[in-house]
């Protein structure tokens, strides 16, 4: 109970109750105490119901209880269902008090769990810093120039000095890994003559503007080969040497089409130019990564809107009284024109004479080729008939001799017919292996690309997996940077571990206390059923005894005694166990009624009655008093 | 705070205590220091006799990015805690990184704190130049030679304005329609600022 009582009345000083540092208890609160408390309490939690109550409890007694009933009242307008009247707060209860209080209490509004949701990105934490930073400019005042402190050089006197200007370092390779890469002399050069990176530029801004720039290059480099290579390197499934080869020689043609493209001259003159170079930006567009960074900056305040709308028409307006010519100038801007007209006109013969001649130089390619196929064809014909002729003039070679040589004919077919299947068989022969050598590699490549796959997706999975950890583990780690900072900033008046120490306490012995109560119970049962299945022998035992003895009984005399003795024990047995029924139930009263009498005397039923009587006593002193104004006025 | 890998390198292979000795690590990270802050590029920085037995190529590779650690750092202004965290990730020994913190404080924060001019080559940017001042004066215009009444009140406004040391006034004349206007921009941009701030 007393760890209640603290926090209750630890939660009472903080709202801005009076309470003295002696009062460590409910019990020692006295009337005047309560009133304020639950006033205040009703002042913070519904300011509009606390307005019309007074703060301390008034002498009078009509007024005191005027105000009890409507504290009372208030109370129960905010939800407490336990039975409150003015003698709440009057003839106050401890046990009543404590409930009242405690449901304040509960319903006092809290402030301090908002702050700890916010979210952990990095762009909020880079908000935060840009805020604080902004404010503790803010708060520096202004000061003339002559008064001015180290303190305001960033935000009032000059401010930074010198602009970003980058010059190209060159920096030591690493020797590590790449061995004899480079070349003796390049080594030499490195090792002897190469100035270290501070002495390279002898402007110091423009050295510590290069490096930073250098380590930043390198930096976003690495970051956009990570991602290209994670979204598109890897489902080309080549080496990294091999994607990257593959890439450059693709950049390489097609920046060479293009050049070529708007190498050749063109007879629109100087208005291609403009075109071309806007193809140009067009095709150095398309290489740029698919997650490009155009819409960071596109966010703007209402301030940067209406600069923008205000500024634009500026410009237009400043440009057009520009060209307003002077008298000697006009000369001079006509000879200019009268030469550009003539050159424009040259140019334009040039051009149509241009034309021409390629117009002339394809008919000419044109009927080159037709003519050289010509000749190819003829060619064709040529041989052909040469064959034919060959053919003929051996058929007349052979006509004197015909029957032998149509016999050495015959056989020399015949002996290359069978040469042809001797040479298919042999074929066939040696076909069927390689057949099967060529099933099998093309099974065996079709599972590598199987396997391929599956690694691929395994890969991507375990990636994945890696950048969900990592972030989760940075988020924690931010949380738990976040948590202790704001732990240092807790107030440290209530130590909350001895409160959870206390309810773990409390809460394991509830569960003990449980396990026991579930013992007995089992162990009441079991008795229980002990004793009925007891008494339910002992009834049997006793009847057939009884019948037993009984049908003895009338033909023995020390059967019939023995008989009364069996009756008379059991009806003593029975009266015993009905007194020890009795006397069980008679303690269980007894201590029931123990426990009421400890209740009803914390009530102080005695003390409050004594002042109830007084109170009547004062009241009915003040309306006789008051009867006797009304009576005199 | 993230380093490329060469930076990494060479920082690795200064925390070795084989490639450099301690000596020569306390020499290294004085004359790395020296040799960013001093206003004249001196080529002969790193030609200590304690360096001599260090490979050159490595003693260049190391004093880059020694050199590049420490312009990051101080650009992100980064307290103790996260410099010794960076340093223990690239296996840096205690003492290592109780050296480099106290050569890091002797030359850069307390010099910092006591003359923030000494850094002057430090400080890249652009800034618009500061307003200090405000003279105006408020004219009537009755007459002119084309229209006989004209009555218009007209404002010259002159700004007196910082930029690097050298002031300039900056003229100009406006109707009151315009001269609300710009306060009312003003007024804005102070707005935002605070917004800004209160995040």
């Amino acid at each position: 109970m007393e760890e209640v009582d603290k926090i209750l009345i630890h939660a009472l000083k903080q709202i801005g109750t009076d309470v003295s540092e002696e009062i460590s208890s409910i019990n020692q609160f006295s009337s005047e105490l309560i009133v304020k408390a639950v006033v205040r309490c009703i002042q913070v939690i519904n300011p509009g119901l606390g307005s019309p109550l007074p703060s301390s409890l008034p002498p009078a007694m009509s007024a005191r209880f005027r105000v009890g009933m409507s504290l009372a009242q208030a109370c129960q307008e905010l939800g407490y269902k336990g039975e409150i009247g003015y003698q709440t707060f009057l003839y106050s209860s401890e046990l009543e008090i404590r409930s009242l209080l405690m449901f304040l209490v509960e319903k006092l509004p809290r402030e301090s769990s908002e702050a700890s949701d916010q979210p952990t990105g990095k762009s909020v934490v880079l908000q935060r810093a840009i805020a604080a930073a902004i404010k503790a400019q803010l708060s520096v005042p202004w000061l003339p120039m002559n008064c001015r402190l180290p303190l305001h050089t960033e935000t009032q006197s000059a401010g930074p000095l010198h602009s970003f200007h980058t010059l190209p370092l060159s920096l030591p390779y690493s020797s590590t890994g790449l061995g004899d890469k480079y070349e003796k002399e390049e080594k030499e050069y490195q090792r002897d003559f190469l100035l270290p990176v501070t002495a390279q530029i002898s402007h110091q801004p423009s050295m510590v503007a290069s490096i930073l720039e250098h380590h930043t290059t390198v930096l976003s480099a690495v970051q956009q080969w990570d991602n290209e290579w994670n979204s598109q390197g890897l489902l080309s499934r080549l080496t990294p040497q091999e994607y990257r080869a593959r890439k450059m020689a693709r950049l390489r043609k097609r920046i060479k089409e293009q050049l070529r493209s708007n190498a050749h001259p063109s007879p629109e003159g100087s208005f291609r130019s403009s075109h071309s170079s806007n193809d140009l930006s067009e095709v150095l567009q398309m290489f740029k990564s698919p997650s490009s960074s155009d819409h960071i900056l596109t966010k703007g305040t209402h301030f940067t809107h209406t600069q923008k709308f205000t500024f634009e028409q500026e410009p237009a307006a400043v440009t057009s009284p520009v060209p307003t010519g002077r008298q000697s100038d006009g000369d001079v801007q006509q000879r200019q024109q009268a030469e550009i007209e003539s050159l424009q006109q040259q140019l334009q013969q040039l051009c149509t004479e241009i034309e021409q001649l390629t117009t002339d130089m394809k008919h000419m390619s044109v009927t080159h080729t037709q003519v050289l196929n010509e000749i190819k064809q003829k060619e064709l014909m040529n041989k052909e008939t040469e064959d034919k002729i060959q053919v003929k003039k051996k058929t007349l070679d052979f006509l004197p001799d015909s029957d032998n040589s149509l016999q050495k004919l015959q056989a020399q077919v015949e002996a290359s017919a069978a040469r042809l299947v001797n040479l298919a068989s042999q074929w066939e022969k040696h076909r069927a292996p390689l057949i099967e050598e060529h099933r099998r590699l093309k099974e065996k490549c079709s599972n590598q690309e199987l396997e391929s796959s599956r690694k691929l997706s395994e890969i991507k999975s375990m990636q994945e997996k890696i950048r969900v950890a990592t972030e989760e583990a940075r988020k924690k780690e931010d949380i738990h940077k976040q948590l202790v900072t704001q732990l240092e900033n807790l107030p440290k008046d209530v130590s909350r571990s001895a409160y959870t120490q206390r309810i773990l306490e409390i809460v394991s012995n509830i569960k003990k206390q449980k396990e026991e109560i579930n013992k007995i119970l089992s162990d009441t049962r079991e008795l229980q059923k002990e004793i009925n299945s007891l008494t339910g022998k002992l009834d049997r035992t006793f009847a057939v005894t009884d019948e037993l003895v009984f049908k003895d009984a009338k033909k023995d005399e020390s059967v019939r005694k023995s008989y009364k003795y069996l009756a008379a024990l059991h009806d003593n047995c029975n009266q015993l166990i009905q007194t020890i029924e009795e006397t069980g139930t008679i303690l269980r009263e007894i201590r029931d009624l123990e426990e009421q009498i400890e209740t009803e005397n914390s009530n102080k039923t005695v003390a409050n009655l004594e002042r109830i009587l007084e109170d009547y006593k004062a009241i009915r002193q003040e309306n006789s008093v008051l009867a006797a104004k009304i009576k005199e006025g | 705070m993230e380093l490329s890998e060469c930076v990494q390198r060479g920082l690795q292979a200064l925390a070795e205590p084989s490639s450099v000795d301690q000596s020569g690590f306390q020499v290294l990270v004085d004359a790395t220091f020296r040799s960013l802050l001093s206003a004249h590029a001196d080529s002969g920085v790193l030609d200590l006799p304690e360096l001599k037995q260090v490979d050159q190529i490595l003693l260049k590779q190391i004093h880059t990015a020694t050199t590049t650690f420490i312009l990051e750092v101080v650009k992100h202004n980064s307290d103790k805690s996260t410099i010794s965290s960076c340093l223990e990730d690239l296996s840096f020994s205690t003492d290592r990184i109780e050296i480099f913190y106290t050569a890091y404080q002797v030359h850069v924060k307390l010099r910092y704190d006591q003359s923030p001019f000494f850094f002057s080559f430090c400080s890249i940017g652009r800034q618009a130049p500061h307003i200090n001042d405000v003279s105006w004066r408020l004219e009537y215009h009755m007459k002119n030679a084309h229209v006989n009444k004209v009555n218009e009140p007209c404002y010259l406004i002159s700004l007196n304005t910082e930029k690097e040391g050298s002031s300039e006034d900056v003229s100009f004349t406006c109707t009151v329609e315009q001269l609300q206007d710009l306060v009312g921009k003003l007024k804005d941009a102070a707005k935002s600022v605070e917004r800004a701030g209160q995040i």
